[in-house]
């Protein structure tokens, strides 16, 4: 054979694995498609969802919250909560091991709560940034072998289920590592270690060796593929598993293909227009009429957000209510239709007629590009629909990151502008805590209404969940009736499965694939 | 020579602190990045303690001479994202950009100087016109759209092409194993196509009118005429007379091609999934990591400045009029 029949050879060979390569993943590989690159594999610096994702089939968490929100126990088997609620007693199931091998011990469980909360190590990610300053953790200590002690600085009726989001690591090896060696290198307690980090490019975790592992799939490989139809192509050609945030516009073409479906799930993100309240915004032009609570019941009855759902999400949904989802919301309410005579009745009412040019009064209304499904359209629909009743909409879309998210956060934004925040299923509290204080970071309206505020005494005050639930509801009518929010819709998520795999997908963004196989 | 390399790299010096100004003054102009390191439920306090943490609280101008210290010892800082060194996340993204830059060149280099030449000689007959209408196509065509179809059509319809991903060449081999550089080459050409092609495909079109207009130009010359009347071959009055000569404008355009691709394709990096740096500086700047930004905006300049320096040597090399 000559020199160049074998280069030829050999480049055909190269195609045909190459086409291997290419083909359904192995019986043991199960593939999923991401859309954002992940950053980080140090635990206490993880924030994003696809990173968190990842990371939890790596790390252990002391409980576990379903995606119905039913806790179970995970390396922990029993709580015991100190009478003030300041001190939250967990044991350790017996016979638990790091992927270093080491044993898994109260040690391990304490040094990692008070490893993210040293000020030296400079995290930022969830557990010290969301979940410490949530529960006022104050430290953590070992009581034996298998009994770890949280120690908190207030009592904190939801303490316990974001305790649950902390991922448990293991002591030795991390003592031994740098903070650039621990990001690339986690060592945890959970069903699947790291085989291989490309940044950019995959992931892939591998079964630990364990008996009463609940991990179905020898491998699980996390490929970041950014552009929507480039995933979508993906999973019709077999090449991944399962894909995230399918994009609305692609949902019959997967559904077509023959080789996967979309599956649909409502979220448990609350999306709303705020009314901002503060004194600054009351000067702006539009500012003034929104202090009105019966002006802002008003425009609840000029959007119609079913329509909003169908047309530009691709989904059917139920109107939110107010700040908590469906099933702990009060149901003895109603979501408001869209009524836009009603709105103009309303709104003539409060003072605010039609003038001769048909406006009522004008407003800005603000909003980020690029961060929830089809955002920018859906801010355009909603201010034509605000349009139609008599405003008259500056409507100033911008760039997420740089630009909206710093106003947010200094809640400098408004006075109407458009919002997504993260909700649960396993406590109403848990919604509602984004207003917990009028001066709240996520309090992005200034709302002060006492009969909301006031209300936290009184819950903290009672541990009769009949009681608590109670006021929950009343706090909820308040908020339905006089709130801050035009309440829009839960967003909902699409995931592309493949046909051969027995994913299902949960409301809360939350990809765990444990129980995930073949079907 | 020796003077003019000394004199340009003492002035790319001044570039490289020019534009990691520019970057670093857009960088702050969206605001304090601080809010986007801390949870939206973290108090004022524990934003304070963020800022402190990742040196936010400085003054801008204490920040950014801070930066330029640092980096006269090669140290572009800690990603604040990545939370590892900035210049080792950007050194490891650049040789897979690298890899379809010299790829789509290479497509756009070797396609376009025949097709020019062809429709040169060829000049108003169908094949020209032909040429020149593909040549339009190409350059009216966005490459993100011409990305998706090629995924589309030779990936899924087809299942000639992987759809997306990237098996590392360059990477291995710079890191000295030459046994997995070599063995993923094959499967690194295999993936490259598609993007390469997509990239290339614009700069191809316009090479293709270069040279056509370079060599029309060229074909009318003295020089040409008294070639062809010495009896010299067709073969060797185009490829050793004239195109020799139609090769200078074109010899730029690839310089300056080569430096905005590495930069530049971040469109076809997000399509085709490719784990290159025009991927990682986006997403670096949407997340305001900073020093990821500097570090690649600082490799980018100077290898942007390298190449504009080696297009003038070769300049002066293949044009002997031009003096340095």
């Amino acid at each position: 054979m000559t020199r160049t029949r074998l280069l030829a050879a050999a480049g055909a060979s190269a195609l045909l694995f190459g086409t291997t390569a290419l083909a359904t993943p192995p019986a043991d590989t199960i593939a999923v498609g991401l859309s954002a690159d992940i950053t980080t594999f140090e635990p206490a610096n993880i924030s994003s969802r696809d990173n968190a994702n990842i990371a939890r089939h790596i790390f252990g968490t002391l409980y576990n919250i379903t995606g119905e929100g039913v806790v179970t126990p995970d390396l922990a088997e029993n709580l015991e909560i100190s009478e003030d609620g300041l001190h939250y007693v967990y044991t350790l199931r017996e016979g638990l091991a790091c992927h270093d091998g080491e044993a898994l011990t109260a040690e391990d469980a304490a040094y990692t709560f008070n490893r993210a909360k040293n000020p030296d190590n400079k995290f930022t990610g969830n557990t010290p940034g969301f979940v410490f300053s949530s529960i006022g953790f104050e430290s953590a200590e070992a009581l034996d072998d298998r009994r770890v002690q949280i120690n908190l600085a207030r009592k904190n009726p939801i303490a316990f289920g974001l305790i649950a989001e902390v991922y448990i690591h293991c002591k030795d090896s991390y003592e031994k590592m740098s903070l650039d060696e621990a990001s690339a290198n986690p060592i945890g307690s959970g069903p699947y270690r790291l085989a291989s980090w490309t940044r950019g490019s995959e992931v892939v975790l591998e079964k630990v060796a364990n008996p009463n592992s609940p991990a179905q799939m020898e491998r699980i490989v996390w490929r970041i593929i950014p552009e929507a139809s480039t995933r979508s192509a993906e999973l019709i050609a077999g090449n991944v598993d399962i894909i995230t945030n399918v994009a609305p516009d692609q949902i019959d073409a997967v559904n077509a293909s023959g080789t996967a479906m979309v599956q649909a799930v409502q979220g448990t993100r609350r999306m709303y227009v705020g009314f901002n309240l503060s004194q600054p915004f009351r000067e702006m032009p539009g500012g003034e009429a929104i202090q009105d609570p019966m002006v802002r019941r008003a425009l609840q009855y000029a959007v119609d957000v079913p329509a909003i759902c169908k047309q530009l999400l691709n989904f059917e949904c139920v109107r939110a209510t107010g700040i908590v989802n469906p099933p702990n919301a009060n149901q003895s309410l109603t979501p408001y239709p869209y009524d836009p005579a009603m709105a103009e009745k309303m709104l003539d009412e409060a003072g605010w007629p039609r003038g001769a040019d048909g406006v009522r009064f004008a407003i800005r209304f603000q909003a980020g590009r690029g961060r929830y499904l089809n955002d920018v359209n859906v801010v355009q629909a909603i201010a034509q629909y605000l349009e139609d009743v008599g405003l008259k909409i500056e409507l100033d879309v911008m760039e997420w990151g740089s630009v909206y998210v710093p106003l947010i956060r200094q809640r400098n934004v408004g006075p109407l502008f458009f919002l997504g925040t993260g909700g649960a299923l396993w406590s109403p509290l848990y919604d509602m805590t984004d207003l917990a204080r009028v001066e709240s970071g996520t309090n992005y309206t200034h709302w002060s209404d006492p009969r909301w505020f006031d209300r936290w005494a009184d819950i903290a005050a009672t541990d009769d969940p009949a009681a608590q639930r109670k006021i929950i509801d009343e706090m909820l009518q308040v908020f339905y009736d006089d709130g801050p929010w035009l309440h829009l819709y839960f967003q909902p998520d699409f995931y592309g499965v493949s046909n051969r795999v027995n994913f299902v997908a949960r409301p809360d963004e939350k990809v765990y694939l444990f129980s995930t196989g073949l079907k | 020579m020796w003077t003019y390399i000394a004199r340009r790299l003492l002035q790319s010096v001044v570039v490289i602190i020019g534009v990691t100004f520019i970057s670093f003054i857009a960088l702050q102009i969206g605001g304090d990045p601080t809010y986007l390191f801390v949870s939206e439920r973290a108090t004022e306090e524990e934003i304070e303690m963020v800022r402190r943490a990742l040196g936010f609280d400085r003054p801008l101008h204490v920040q950014y001479l801070s930066f330029l210290g640092n980096l006269l010892q090669g140290d572009f800082g800690m990603s604040l994202s990545y939370r590892q060194p900035a210049i080792d996340i950007v050194l490891g993204a650049l040789p897979a950009t690298i890899e379809l830059t010299l790829l789509s060149i290479l497509v756009s280099v070797g396609l376009a100087v025949p097709f020019g030449v062809f429709a040169a000689l060829y000049r108003g007959t169908a094949l020209d016109g032909g040429i020149m209408t593909v040549a339009m196509f190409g350059q009216s065509v966005p490459n993100f759209w011409q990305g998706i179809m090629m995924i589309l059509f030779l990936g899924l319809y087809l299942k000639w092409f992987p759809i997306s991903g990237h098996v590392p060449f360059l990477l291995p081999l710079l890191q000295g194993d030459l046994a997995a550089a070599f063995g993923n080459l094959p499967m690194a050409l295999y993936y490259l196509a598609m993007p390469a092609v997509a990239v290339g495909t614009y700069s191809l079109a316009r090479n293709a009118r270069l040279v056509r207009s370079s060599m029309l130009e060229v074909l009318g010359q003295d020089y040409v005429r008294t070639a062809r009347s010495k009896g010299l071959t067709e073969y060797t009055v185009i490829v050793h007379h004239a195109l020799r000569n139609a090769w200078l404008p074109v010899v730029t355009m690839i310089g300056l091609e080569f430096g905005f691709l590495i930069g530049g394709v971040v469109v076809i990096e997000t399509v085709f999934s490719y784990p290159g740096i025009g991927r990682l500086v986006f997403n670096a700047i949407n997340q305001r990591d900073i020093p990821v930004v500097q570090a690649a905006v600082v490799l980018l300049s100077m290898v942007f400045i390298c190449l504009n320096l080696i297009v003038d040597l070769i300049y002066a090399r293949i044009d002997p009029r031009v003096k340095l």
